[in-house]
Formats: structure tokens, sequence, C-alpha cells
């Protein structure tokens, strides 16, 4: 599940209103508008500056979807 | 230094061969992997793998001459595959992979206008496109004979004699003049212009740019770069191969997600040589943390080459300042200008020097002329592209393509042994680019100060973002489409953005509506459109109706819009990138 604290991150990197953006488990960053490999490194920043943690290159080369990202999150909250 | 004069093989099936003989154990491909250990290929497993291709592609019908589009996906496979291609006469050429967010029919009509001008013959491709592609290769106006899928092919299976006396025969008629790839020159789908290179100018380029990269036996390329690119595909993979030095092979898809990859293959392989665009520059000194980068080192890189978009002096600084204690070294920040009309180089850096920076007067610069400045509020530091290459000829001219000195500025116009013949399929736009004296009408502005080329700029509106060419016609076709825009009303221009060393594209576009949830709602279709041909649009702009300035053609002018957008004088713009 999702967080809204993840989601509302993601949203405003790209400047999107997130009540009118659907962003679920399964979403790949392709399918939300203004997600490309360019804006993709900084989302994952403003990630680790909001949750105060750190990711590995290759940690986030896993993530297939938001969904493993927000496993990564809390997995690196929680250590 | 290698001695080309001495390597053999006037083709580069023959020169392959050559190596495969020669130097049968040294590693040809070194192909990387993330989490996984990498594929090795030599010279001899590459071309015995190779040549196991070539029986089956020339069993399934696959002539001289027929062009094969390769749409594969990071595979270690692909490379013999694609030597086996070469070696029946056939023409590889390397389209993109669709990107997901690609539209499949938009993806569909791309290959239709490409099939049109590049006269597709064959698709070799993954299972997994078949239902996307099927549909292209079953209309009956299409050039393509049929769909392929090479990865599932048995590769334990023995060539019998019989094949391989077929094999000899059909290469002994190679000829070095005769067509070896097809490479694309630039654009967005369905744009794309193709180039046809013979193996003659590849091998005189092999030889031309190797000299001036000083090229060793102890060299090693790193490239993450798409092999549809030709930076990639001439630079990071035939030059190297026809040298007879490895090159590792990184999946661009993955290496963007993680960049650190590239420098986990430069310092575990000892990789010596690579090329990126500007943006990759300031991509690795903003994003790798230290943490990262613990372990790494950078000692064994002696040319890191700029190329593919303009070459920027705070760029290379910044690398330089966050590497140098990994072990990166200064000299090795070089640049290179060139475009797959002449296979690859026009110009590099001269070995065992840095990239000149020169410091000129902005104002001057656009108005075309060159006027050394010291005074930091008007200056602007040009980067060099290095001095013109062997067997290579460059000249300035104006706008009416007469020659010009070469410390004015114009547009650089070129000539060289390397050079196409013409785009394939579309003389109309060979005739605007190529003169009747061969020399090639490149479109880039630049100017030449003690023989070192800087390129400044473009005479057309192209956008390159990351290295990617993008037409702006092509985003505003798809944008004009968007309800709730009034047609007609909009343009797409690049911006630049100093932080990613690289352009980014924006879009103006009138529209009646009036509230902040409106605007909201039609910028994210805005979005949703550049998606369909896999474009990234970063900002939109809403005017009002008559906003937009137009040109004497009627339309509106990307120029003088563009100009008032970045002026930032007007409060009648939305935009949320404030």
């Amino acid at each position: 599940m999702i967080s809204d604290r993840l989601k509302k991150i993601i949203c405003n990197e790209l400047y999107l209103d997130p009540s009118s953006i659907e962003i679920n488990d399964e979403t790949q960053a392709p399918e939300v508008p203004g997600w490309d490999s360019l804006n993709h490194a900084n989302i994952i920043v403003a990630i680790e500056k909001d949750y105060g943690v750190r990711f590995k290159g290759l940690e986030i080369l896993k993530c297939n979807n938001v969904g493993a990202l927000q496993n990564l999150v809390d997995s690196k909250v929680s250590d | 230094m290698i001695d080309f004069s001495s390597l053999e093989g006037e083709t580069l099936w023959e020169r392959w061969q050559y190596f495969a003989q020669t130097t049968p154990e040294k590693e040809a491909i070194i192909h990387w992997r993330a989490v996984e250990e990498p594929v090795r290929w030599t010279y001899s497993s590459l071309f015995e793998t190779a040549n196991k291709f070539s029986v089956y592609l020339k069993d399934i019908g696959v002539k001289k001459g027929d062009v094969c589009a390769l749409i594969i996906r990071h595979n270690p496979y692909f490379y013999p595959l694609y030597l086996g291609i070469a070696g029946i006469g056939a023409l590889p050429s390397v389209l993109a992979y669709p990107n997901p967010r690609l539209h499949p029919d938009k993806f569909r009509q791309g290959l239709v206008g490409m099939a049109l001008r590049s006269g597709l013959d064959w698709i070799l491709t993954e299972i997994e496109l078949e239902e996307v592609i099927l549909p292209f290769v079953e209309d009956d106006a299409t050039t393509v004979n049929e769909l392929y899928f090479p990865l599932e092919w048995d590769l334990e299976r023995e060539i019998d004699s019989e094949s391989i006396q077929e094999l000899s025969d059909i290469r002994a008629e190679i000829k070095p003049e005769e067509p070896m790839l097809l490479q694309h020159s630039s654009g967005t789908t369905g744009l794309q212009k193709p180039v046809v290179l013979t193996h003659e100018a590849i091998l005189k380029h092999v030889k031309n740019l190797g000299k001036v990269l000083n090229l060793s036996d102890n060299d090693k390329v790193v490239s993450w770069l798409p092999l549809y690119h030709d930076l990639g595909l001439i630079g990071a993979f035939h030059i190297p191969l026809a040298s007879g030095i490895p090159s590792i092979q990184i999946d661009p898809f993955e290496w963007i997600l993680a960049p650190i990859l590239l420098f986990m293959a430069t310092s575990e392989e000892k990789a010596t040589l690579c090329w990126i665009p500007n943006f990759a520059f300031n991509l690795l000194a903003d994003k790798l943390s230290t943490e990262e980068m613990e372990g790494i080192s950078l000692e064994s890189m002696r040319l890191l080459i700029n190329a593919g978009e303009p070459v920027r002096a705070e760029s290379h600084k910044k690398f330089h300042e966050r590497f140098e204690k990994f072990g990166f070294k200064k000299s090795a920040l070089t640049a290179m200008y060139g475009m797959a009309e002449t296979t690859l180089g026009v110009s590099q850096t001269t070995f065992g020097e840095q990239a000149k920076e020169i410091s000129v007067d902005r104002e001057m610069l656009a108005s075309g002329t060159v006027v050394f400045s010291d005074d930091k509020t008007k200056a602007r530091v040009c980067v060099s592209s290095g001095e013109i290459i062997d067997e290579c000829s460059l000249k300035i001219v104006d706008e009416f393509r007469n020659e010009i000195p070469g410390d004015a500025v114009g547009e650089i116009v070129v000539k060289s042994v390397s050079m196409f013949s013409g785009y394939r399929n579309y003389p109309e736009k060979t005739d605007e680019v190529l003169d009747k004296d061969g020399w090639y009408y490149t479109g880039d502005i630049g100017f030449v100060v003690d023989e070192d080329l800087y390129v400044i700029g473009r005479k057309k509106d192209i956008i390159i973002v990351a290295g990617n060419n993008i037409y702006p016609e092509d985003v505003e076709d798809v944008v004009n489409k968007v309800e709730k825009i009034i047609p007609g009303r909009i343009i797409a221009f690049g911006e630049d953005d100093p932080e990613l060393g690289t352009e980014q594209v924006s879009v103006i576009a009138e529209t009646k509506l009036e509230t902040e949830d409106e605007f909201d709602k039609l910028r994210v279709a805005i979005l949703r459109a550049g998606m369909e041909v896999n474009v990234n649009i970063h900002s939109v702009y809403l005017v009002p109706p008559r906003w937009l300035i137009k040109s004497s053609s009627g339309k509106p002018s990307r120029k003088a819009n563009r100009q008032r957008i970045i002026n930032k004088t007007d409060e009648k713009v939305w935009s949320k990138n404030d």
C-alpha cells in the first residue's frame, strides 16, 4: 500500500495534484506524467531527503514499481 | 599505439575474422549486468556464434543488401546476432526498444515511417513484442518480409560443411565499398533519417579516430550508451571491435536508474575510454554519494569524451572537482564533435591535452564575431570540440553558403572519407544538406580558433535532451490534439537546464480556460500527449488567446515566443515551474 507521504513527495516533485493522479503498488514510473529518466534521479533524492534515508543505486534498480519503492523506503526507515 | 595499417581486413567481417584468428582468446565484449556476473565474449567465441546466426539468417531467406531491424533489449546474444547479419552481407539496423510509456500505435507508426525510407526487410526482435509488431508486418503495404525471434534459436546446432561453403561464397562477394549498416541520424517517431555506411567508410573512421585517440592494445572502452545511437554504435561498439580491444556494454535503462554502474564497471575492469553526453557529467557528479563511491577507482580512465550534445565548461569543472579524489585525471576531460552522417567523429581533443576553453564576449558572439573577453559579466566560456581528424575537412559558411573566415561564426560544413552518400530513399532531404561537391551542411553553428572547433548552437530548432534529438514539430503535432487548446496555437522549444547540463522540452499553448484547476488538468493532459510519443515535456506554459507572436509565415514563432518566456516579463503566463 502506497503511503500518502510517498505519493505526495512524488507529486510535489512532478508538480502534480495528488488527488487527480492514481498511483498504486503496481504503478510504474513511465505511467506517471513527467516521471522520466531525468526526473527519476530528482524524485529519488526528494524521497531520501524527506525520509532521511539513503538508497544505493543497485537497490533502486530492483524497484520495478512504486510498491517496491515503498517497501524499500519502509525497510530503510525501520533499520 | 595500434598500427592500423598492419591490421588485415577490408570489410568489417574480415576484420573481425582477423582478430578471431590472431587473438582468439582476447576479450571482445564484456556484457555487463547489474546484479549478475558479466557475460564475456572472446573474439573467437563471438565469431563462432555469429557464424551460427549467419546460417540461420541465410536459411530463413535473408539476402545480401537486406535491411534487418534489430529491436532487442540488453542481451548478450545481441552482439553475435549483429555480426551474423553483417556476415551474410545484410545490413543491421538497431532500433530503440519501445519504452513502456510509448503508445503501441505510435510505436507502429514510427516503424511504418521508418520502413518507408529505410526499406526494412526483416524484423528481428523479442517474443514480447510480437503482438505489437505483427499488425505492421501483416499489413499489405509493408516492405517487411517477416518477423523473427532470434533469441529463441538453438545455437547448439552444428554448422554443416555445405553451409560453411555457402557462407564462404557469400562473404567472398562482400566488397569494401558496399553498404555495411544502416543507422538513423536523429529525430523522434517516423522522422528519422536513414544513413547507410559502407565497410570502407567505417574502417577508415576506425583508423582516423583510433589514431587521434591514440588507441593501444591495452585500451578498454566502457559504455552505457544505447546502440541505436551513433555514439554508442560506432564509438563504443564498432571502433573497439574493429581495433581489437574490448568494450564493456552496460544496459542504458539500468544505468539511468543506477548511474554508479558505469564507475563500478570502470573500476573493476580498469576501463580506459568512455563517451558520454554532457548531461551525464552533471548527473554523475550530482547523484553519486560518497557511500556509493566507496572502493571505486577512476585512475584507469584516460579519456572521458564529452559528445552528443553541446559541451559545457561548468559540467567539466563540476565533474573533475567531484571525482578527483577517486583518481579521475583532469587530462581525461576531452570532447568530440560528430554525427551519424560522417560515421561519427569530425573533431576530437588532441591526445594528451584537456579540452580547451576560451572566454569570449557573449554579445559579439551572438552578432557573429569572436572577441576574447575576461569580463565575467559579459563573457561566455566556450569549450573546444578539438581539432579536425585526419581525412576530414571543415569550413564555416554564412547563410548564403559562402565560406567565411574560421573565426567568424557560421554554419559548420564538413566533408570526409567516412561520409554517407545521402539519406536512403530521401532525395529531397539529401539535396538540402549535401552539395554537388560532397560538402555536408550540418545545421550546427560554430567557429574555429587556432585549429580548434567550437560548436555553440544550431541553425534549426532541434531540441537536444540528454543527447537525444527531438523535433519540436513532433511534440507540437501531438499536443495540438489535446482538448481545450486553441488548435495551431502552440509551440515547443528547448529550454536550458543548467542544473542537469542539458535542454528540456517546454511547450507554450494558448487556451481560453481561466481557473487554476482547469490549468492543472490541461497541463497533465499535455504531459500525457507528450508521453504518447515518448517525449517528456518538462514545462508547460499556458497563455490566453492571441498571446503567441506570429512569424512572417503566419505560424507562431518559436524563437520570439521562447524569448518572451525566458525573459519572464509577462504576467499572463501560467506555469508550475516557478
